[in-house]
């Protein structure tokens, strides 16, 4: 597993060029929206960057910065949306978002972090296999009558924490989907635990790697060979945490690709009318932080040669078309985008436990992304992760007008 | 040193509590050692981030009253302060981002500090206006590059950026404001100089911080919002062929690419007419390290790229651009031109953001951050005259493995249609290697050493003779303070 001192040449090679902070080039369209940070775009010093915080990790690690008043809350107020890890990387080879994470990392390590906040979490985790310590007998409350349970399928649906506590409607409308696109599935009930991000994204990577391995050995004992999220935070870390604990021997699968699949090979056909006009807002763990996690160990030889070649997590790959094909073929269906769209989406806030350690801060950040939505025209904001969702939903109540957060499996679910 | 706490406070009363920061975490970010210099910057005491003019002239005074040194900035590509004994603070501008005007009618934009290419050149966009973006990268300040020489693509059929400079408006070191151009006559922004005689040389080299500018535009013959396709790190910019095109020509000379680079001035053709440089090109249109050795190694661009010349023609008309391209291949023949090879060619096609905001510029510093630029401002015949003198002292660095071996990374390119022109020799060191802060250094002084044996003009300050005394009058201006 990599420490901070692993990204020592990240750290030296930041020229503050201003990438991490603004969208890149070619997807420019006015001078609103065009900051991708959303730190640097409330705190306004550049520290908050991501530019900023490596800056921090190298002191930190060289010890020419000491752990002074507030220096925590500064490190522990970044989403770890990844907005400035992409937009680095497009220009150049350097793992900024690693190193922020790794930087938490530090913080516990040294005993200072996480946000009291956090360290709830991991008691929570460690007691009830929920970060919000809820009881584990009820983590299966959401499931109705007339389910369709195939009880040795390989493909089972992993419904995480948010959406198993605070919106069934999530689990209800994706086993619906599933069921509707005749998929054989199971479900991991009481096995299944937290996923691990809110740890991972926190620091607490001891006890992150603790829970995932429970996951990762109860996923093999079941022969699971497909595993199917609803909620983006669970999609992204089984992608990109899990990795790095063990080389992955099943495939991982948002619904939205999944629905978009079975709309491919004509299984589903959305037959309902949605009359609407809809943005749909790329949850970053589904969207730019999606991409498989590639273990490399080399060396940087000079002028930058990773050998052996290092593949590199840029963004590229992320979930951006499936969601939105599914929403193109509901009919009534107009689907509008945002400037900050796919890999430059503006976080919700709800990311790296910043809600949690820092309301204010995750209010005004979903605010800021439900103005930009609600500035395409349209009368809701579609998104597909429980955390986007309680966060869009709370700025969207505060908005007004009568403009709302939809689910996409709730839209789905209505348009079948 | 640390800000005494009653300065703090006196700062404090200008911008606010939530504006002003000494702390140690906050202040990491002004002095973090940029790769491509080697050396650690001096923190600075404070970090105060004014929200506008008023805020900077108090803030101006304090400093002044107390002997302050302040660094102000937008992006931090060069934020480093040097070690002084002096109390000395950041400002940061980043709250004075507003795009104050845009005058459609009269063509000009007046602009705040922290207003970014990012941001300004879509809106205008919108409106079919432009202005040309130098090769600094999108989240630069625009207000700086027009202050500055800003030096970009387009310089062919345009200038360099400084010529559209209408008007700014400076707090000097003593708190005062100074507006020049016709804004100093309460005239708007329109005319860069007013009565009695032009100041926007000054900006060069002067003290004090620059609050608004006032730049003139262009029209935008390009579609109203970029097209851009896929993903990052590969977008593709693509205009309408039949007003935009991108040819790349390759000549057995570089006189014959001085030569069409006059022809094509002469016929006040091509958006963009220019040699760029062909490692860098490698650099930017590949995305990562090993991707750029790979293609640096199959020898394709030092074969098609180090004696070329790109053209970009923008049109306004189908048939505009059937004359220009036909003028373009005369021209292009009689040189005894050909075409690059294909897959060359098509890189510019998929990406002519290149010649619209330069979308992936700073990509220069991929190969680990150590990059430095010399550059030359000079007539066409000069600058290549300079250029057949830059192996004279860079191969000795090739020869001692201190720099990337690419003698012919260099670029010129045309100002006006060829009154003057730009070049500029971009190398790459790695910045591992023992002692490679001195390499620049050394690169730099071997160059003027050269220019002084071939009594070239200098980019030393004060042999810079082009552009008249301008030096002289802003070091007497800035000593006056």
């Amino acid at each position: 597993m990599d420490t901070l001192r692993d990204y020592k040449y990240t750290m030296e090679s930041c020229n503050h060029c201003g990438q991490c902070r603004f969208i890149l080039g070619p997807k420019m369209k006015g001078w609103e929206y065009a900051e991708v940070c959303p730190a640097y775009h409330r705190y306004k010093y550049d520290a908050y960057s991501g530019q900023g915080l490596i800056n921090i990790a190298q002191e930190l690690l060289e010890g020419t910065l000491n752990y002074e008043d507030d220096l925590l809350a500064h490190i522990y107020s970044c989403t770890t949306c990844g907005a400035c890890d992409v937009n680095c990387k497009s220009v150049r080879d350097m793992e900024v978002l690693d190193t922020i994470l790794a930087l938490r990392v530090k913080c516990v390590e040294d005993g200072r972090g996480p946000m009291p906040q956090h360290k709830e979490y991991a008691g929570n985790v460690a007691a009830r296999h929920n970060i919000y310590g809820r009881p584990h007998a009820q983590r299966s409350d959401w499931m109705f009558e007339g389910m369709r349970l195939s009880e040795g399928a390989a493909t089972a649906y992993f419904v995480g924490c948010t959406t198993s506590y605070f919106y069934p409607d999530i689990a209800r409308n994706t086993v619906k989907i599933l069921q509707a696109g005749d998929v054989n599935f199971r479900l991991l009930k009481g096995e299944e635990h937290c996923c691990g991000a809110p740890l991972w994204r926190t620091g607490q990577r001891e006890a992150a790697i603790k829970i995932a391995q429970q996951n990762l050995d109860t996923i093999r004992k079941l022969g699971i060979k497909t595993l199917i999220t609803s909620c983006a935070e669970c999609y992204g870390t089984f992608r990109g945490f899990y990795p790095r604990i063990a080389k992955p021997d099943f495939e991982v699968l948002h619904i939205s690709e999944v629905v978009n699949r079975l709309l491919a090979n004509g299984v589903l056909r959305p037959t309902g009318n949605v009359k609407m006009k809809v943005t749909y807002h790329d949850p970053c763990l589904l969207g730019r932080l999606s991409e498989p996690y590639v273990p490399w160990s080399g060396e940087i030889k000079p002028y930058g040669l990773h050998e052996p070649p290092k593949q590199w997590r840029r963004g590229t790959y992320g979930v951006y078309e499936a969601p939105r094909k599914v929403l193109r073929s509901i009919r009534g269906i107009q689907l509008v985008e945002m400037t900050r769209n796919e890999e430059n989406a503006f976080c919700c806030g709800g990311g790296g436990g910043v809600p949690a350690a820092f309301p204010d801060f995750a209010l005004s950040t979903a605010r800021e992304r439900i103005d930009e939505a609600r500035s395409t025209g349209a009368d809701a904001i579609v998104s597909s992760c429980p955390l986007c969702q309680s966060n869009l939903e709370k700025a969207s109540g505060i908005s007004g007008n009568g403009f709302r957060y939809l689910d996409f499996c709730e839209l789905v679910a209505h348009a079948l | 040193m640390s800000l005494p706490r009653s300065i703090y406070k006196m700062f404090e009363r200008v911008v606010g509590t939530e504006y002003i920061s000494d702390r140690p975490h906050i202040l990491a970010a002004y002095r973090h050692t940029s790769p491509q210099d080697g050396r650690k910057p001096a923190s600075p005491d404070a970090v105060i981030l004014p929200g506008n003019t008023e805020e900077v002239q108090a803030i101006v005074r304090i400093c002044r009253r107390f002997g302050i040194k302040y660094n102000p900035v937008t992006s931090l590509l060069s934020v480093g302060m040097p070690p002084s004994d002096q109390l000395k603070v950041v400002l940061s501008l980043r709250r004075m981002n507003r795009v104050l005007e845009i005058n459609e009618k009269d063509r000009y934009v007046v602009v705040e500090p922290a207003v970014r290419h990012v941001q300004l050149k879509p809106e205008l966009m919108k409106r079919g206006l432009s202005y040309p973006v130098p090769s600094v990268g999108p989240s630069c300040s625009v207000m700086a590059n027009f202050l500055a020489k800003g030096e970009h693509h387009n310089q062919h059929s345009t200038s360099r950026n400084n010529r559209y400079l209408l008007g700014y408006e400076w707090v000097m070191p003593t708190g005062e404001i100074l507006r020049t151009g016709s804004l100093s006559n309460d005239a708007g922004w329109f005319c860069p100089d007013g009565p009695g005689p032009s100041l926007a040389g000054l900006v060069q080299r002067s003290n004090g911080v620059y609050t608004k500018a006032a730049i003139a535009l262009d029209e935008w013959k390009g579609p109203r919002i970029m097209p851009a396709e896929g993903h990052t790190p590969s977008y593709k910019v693509r205009l309408p062929q039949d007003r935009h095109k991108v040819f790349i020509f390759k000549f057995p000379t570089l006189e014959k690419v001085r030569d069409v680079m006059v022809e094509m001035g002469k016929a006040e053709i091509g958006a963009a007419v220019l040699k760029f440089f062909y490692a860098t090109a490698a650099v930017m249109f590949t995305v990562s390290a090993n991707d750029f050795w790979n293609t640096w190694n199959s020898g394709l661009f030092q074969k098609e790229l180090s004696k070329a010349v790109w053209v970009y023609l923008a049109t306004r008309t189908p048939e505009e651009m059937a004359y220009e391209e036909g003028v373009m291949w005369d021209i292009v023949r009689e040189m005894g031109g050909e075409e690059v090879d294909k897959s060359v060619r098509k890189i510019w096609e998929d990406n002519m953001d290149f010649f619209i905001i330069v979308s992936f510029l700073q990509r220069v510093l991929k190969l680990g951050g150590g990059w430095s630029p010399i550059l030359h401002c000079e007539s066409l015949p000069h600058s290549f005259e300079i250029a057949k003198t830059i192996p004279e002292f860079f191969n000795s660095f090739i020869d001692k493995g201190l720099v990337l071996n690419a003698p012919h990374n260099f670029q010129i390119i045309p100002i006006e249609y060829g009154h003057g022109a730009h070049i500029e020799l971009l190398f790459f060191y790695d910045r591992f290697l023992p002692d490679a802060k001195m390499i620049p250094q050394e690169l730099m002084k071997q160059s003027s050493e050269m220019d002084l044996r071939h009594q070239h003009y200098s980019p030393s300050p004060d042999k810079e003779q082009l552009y008249s005394n301008f030096q002289f009058w802003a070091t007497k201006i800035r000593n006056a303070f």
